[in-house]
């Protein structure tokens, strides 16, 4: 990282705290007006930067609000990328970027996409969240080169595979990345998926090779699709079960209110992702999204005050809730204690 | 079975066990067709599947030529199968080409290799550069099949294979069948592709419009339609003017769907006009009112329509705004305190001579209003409608956030109420002082 690109880093992350939208703005701005490399900015900069706002609601420092707000500023940070990129002439096909359902991180979509649109491609951006016939009225409409998804979160995977379905049943290759595939290509090449991407660079890279026409993806184990798909059809109701559970251990914690309004906030969404955990395990055979999930939730929970004994009761009321699933049931019993083992002390 | 792709296809002095392994070989190989040309409907990526079924399985190299609607000649393929040239109908003007366009009868050339000549492939390559590739294979067979559908040649396959492999006659019939589904499945995108464009030309109009800058004001705006993927519907907003003096509109059509959204587009054009001439919301209102009850539709439309006047350096705005038959502007102050803005008005395009009225606001730096449509808070999910008690819960959390997280984050919120569920047209503007 050159001198200039880790200043504007403090400044920017300086920019984000204080939820400024012009003063990060303008730091992206001279960066790019000094001629540092754009694709280094919004990779070193701006998804840095963005990084360390999800690291920040993590610890419980900041709320959601603040994180959204935060976000709201780098996406305006990337746009000024993608106004700059929108100069370099267009030398390569055309790719579609998307979001699937549930997914409403829309950011690294729009930096993969301004990155191809740097290094060339035509990109067609689809926002957060987006259903598969939308995505396939598009490809159908735009017929491009190729289809990139980004999925940050494990709830959005099963839509993910309705992507590559999409996608693929059109003929066209689709690349795959974001943190709910994990740190290598086990999960997207379960899913159907053509490529992995580790990150940005890495999605540029792949681009350029893929197959011109790529055949229809295989349809998924079975066993694993009929038990993910009667948890979703069930998930409103395992998510009460669960909560009724587990609730009455976690009421017991934190003492101070705000910590206490931080946690309840959060707990909403533990129930999810623990349920989301199960269910991407079934769909991608990689049982590393429960055991991760266990110590993120871990992490999550002791950051705002919690009994450090309350993931582990998680998983055993999420054991309990998913009886009736029975492959469901196994993993967590099997995967996801290993998460807090992993985890090794708490600092409560 | 053998490795060559081309050779798979083809009978030689076989087994009777060899013939029977070649004949499910090709029900494979169409069924594959079929199934694989009916995946897109969009006719670059057809041309590129049937470019990817046919090498090297049944042919060394393959090209489509496709009849365009400006009635010139489009290439696609060769040895880089997203290679695509347009080309004059003049070019190919007395050429074996233009013999199988006009004739839609299939022709097989053989050419002769000891006389070194090209002139076989001129007549049924038209371009330079695939023309060399294809002599660069030394070609001993070129087969131009005429892809007809629907009682119209739309183009020909041109498949080449190498010295010492010619087509033999079973191999001939075989792609013969090939160009038939082919041809259903080109012709099929040519439709859709033709409709496409004339149907994405109008819809642009009937999209929700780029948002401007405002100096010392922010604004964002999401809309979700129910009908997801066509991108258009009965809500609408719209932002114009100039310098300090802005309207921001906000309006729902009843029903959903293209037919709404044809109405929408009057009622964005119309609302554009009447400012015009006359800046006040109630004016404005009441103008487009006037236009939709002298229209015969028996539609109407709610609207609520905001001049917003802000101070340059983003301290404060004043605000007037009106409704027909709209939900009013929410006000997110910096506090995290919310107020709905106290004004009402009747629907507009049910009776004429209507007058509305106007709520005056003042909005300091920090301060958010939100506009929305009844998509939002009648969104019904299993616990019921997301109700307006859930939308001004929600709202305090973002108090500074800005309008762009505010708008994402009661977008995410009223869908994940709806966890799936059908749902209304959504629409959101928000606005906010920025210094």
């Amino acid at each position: 990282m050159t001198g200039a690109l880790s200043g504007g880093s403090v400044e920017f992350d300086r920019a984000l705290s204080a939820v400024d939208g012009r003063a990060a703005a303008s730091v992206v701005r001279g960066l790019l007006d000094d001629g540092e490399d754009p694709l280094a900015v919004l990779v070193d900069v701006i998804a840095a930067g963005q990084r360390t706002v999800g690291e920040r609601w993590q610890r419980g420092e900041w709320s959601i609000a603040k994180e959204h707000a935060a976000t709201a500023v780098a996406v305006s940070a990337t746009e000024v990328v993608a106004r700059f990129a929108e100069r370099v002439p267009i030398t390569r096909g055309r790719v579609v970027v998307a979001c699937a359902e549930r997914e409403w991180h829309a950011l690294p979509a729009l930096i993969i996409g301004t990155a191809l649109r740097l290094h060339g491609w035509n990109t067609v951006l689809l926002g957060a969240s987006t259903s598969p016939a939308r995505l396939s009225q598009c490809l159908h409409d735009v017929g491009p080169d190729a289809t990139a998804v980004s999925c940050s979160v494990l709830g959005a995977l099963p839509t993910t595979r309705r992507f590559i379905e999409a996608s693929t049943t059109a003929g066209i290759p689709v690349v795959v990345g974001g943190s709910a595939f994990g740190r290598d290509s086990t999960r997207a090449l379960a899913l159907g998926a053509t490529a992995w991407a580790p990150d940005a660079h890495g999605a540029v890279a792949l681009l350029d090779g893929l197959p011109a026409v790529v055949p229809r993806a295989k349809p998924l184990p079975r066993q694993g699709v009929t038990e993910q798909s009667a948890m979703e059809l069930d998930h409103h109701r395992l998510v009460e079960v669960l909560r009724g559970r587990w609730t009455p251990a976690a009421a017991a914690t934190p003492d101070a209110p705000l910590e206490r309004k931080l946690f309840s906030a959060a707990c909403g969404e533990v129930l999810h992702q623990a349920l989301h955990s199960v269910a991407a395990t079934l769909l991608t055979g990689d049982p590393r999204t429960i055991s991760e999930t266990a110590a993120w939730i871990d992490r999550l929970l002791t950051a705002r005050g919690a009994d450090p004994r309350l993931a582990g009761e998680l998983g055993d009321a999420l054991a309990s809730t998913l009886l009736d699933f029975p492959t469901a049931h196994d993993l967590v019993v099997r995967y996801w204690a290993d998460g807090l083992v992993l985890q090794g002390e708490h600092t409560s | 079975m053998t490795t060559s792709g081309a050779n798979a296809v083809r009978t030689g002095s076989a087994t009777e066990h060899e013939l029977l392994a070649e004949a499910r070989l090709r029900v494979d190989l169409l069924g594959e067709v079929t199934s694989a040309l009916t995946g897109s409907l969009n006719l670059r990526r057809t041309v590129l599947r049937l470019l990817d079924l046919v090498t090297p399985r049944v042919a060394d190299w393959a090209m489509v030529v496709l009849v365009d609607e400006a009635s010139g000649l489009t290439l696609h393929g060769g040895a880089d199968p997203t290679f695509a040239t347009a080309i004059p109908r003049a070019l190919i003007e007395g050429t074996g080409v233009e013999r199988v366009l006009r004739s839609g009868q299939d022709e097989l050339l053989h050419v002769s290799v000891e006389l070194d000549s090209t002139e076989g492939l001129d007549t049924m390559i038209p371009h330079p550069r695939l023309r060399d590739e294809a002599v660069g294979l030394r070609p001993a067979d070129v087969l131009s099949l005429a892809l007809t559908a629907r009682g119209s040649t739309i183009g020909t396959l041109v498949m080449i294979r190498s010295a010492g492999r010619g087509f033999p006659e079973d191999d001939v019939e075989l792609a013969g069948q090939i160009a038939s589904q082919a041809s259903i499945a080109l012709d099929s995108a040519r439709l859709y592709e033709e409709r496409g464009r004339i149907t994405s030309i109008l819809q642009s109009s009937l999209r929700p419009p780029d948002l401007p800058t405002i100096p010392g004001a922010r604004v964002s705006a999401r809309f979700r339609p129910a009908a997801e993927h066509l991108d258009i519907g009965g809500d609408f907003y719209d932002v114009h003017g100039s310098a300090d003096d802005w309207l921001l509109v906000l309006g729902d059509v009843c029903g959903k769907g293209v037919e709404a959204a044809v109405l929408t587009g009057r009622a964005r054009q119309g609302i554009r006009m009447a400012a015009y001439f006359d800046r006040r919301p109630a004016a404005v209102l009441k103008a487009l009112n006037s236009v939709l009850c002298e229209n015969d539709s028996s539609r109407f439309v709610t609207v609520v329509c905001a001049r917003f006047r802000p101070a340059p350096d983003g301290s404060h705005a004043e605000v007037d705004i009106a409704v027909a038959g709209h939900p009013a502007p929410i006000v997110l102050h910096a506090d995290g305190s919310v107020d709905q803005v106290e004004v009402a008005g009747i629907a507009s395009g049910v009776v004429p001579d209507v007058y509305y009225t106007e709520a005056r606001i003042r909005m300091e730096a920090g301060d958010t209003m939100l506009m929305f449509t009844d998509g939002v808070d009648e969104a019904r999910g299993a616990d019921g409608f997301y109700g307006m008690d859930k939308l001004l819960g929600l709202l305090p959390d973002y108090a500074g956030a800005g309008p762009v997280a505010l708008c994402e984050a009661v977008e995410q919120s009223v869908v994940e109420h709806l966890d799936g569920r059908a749902h209304d047209d959504i629409a959101l503007l928000a606005v906010s002082c920025e210094g």
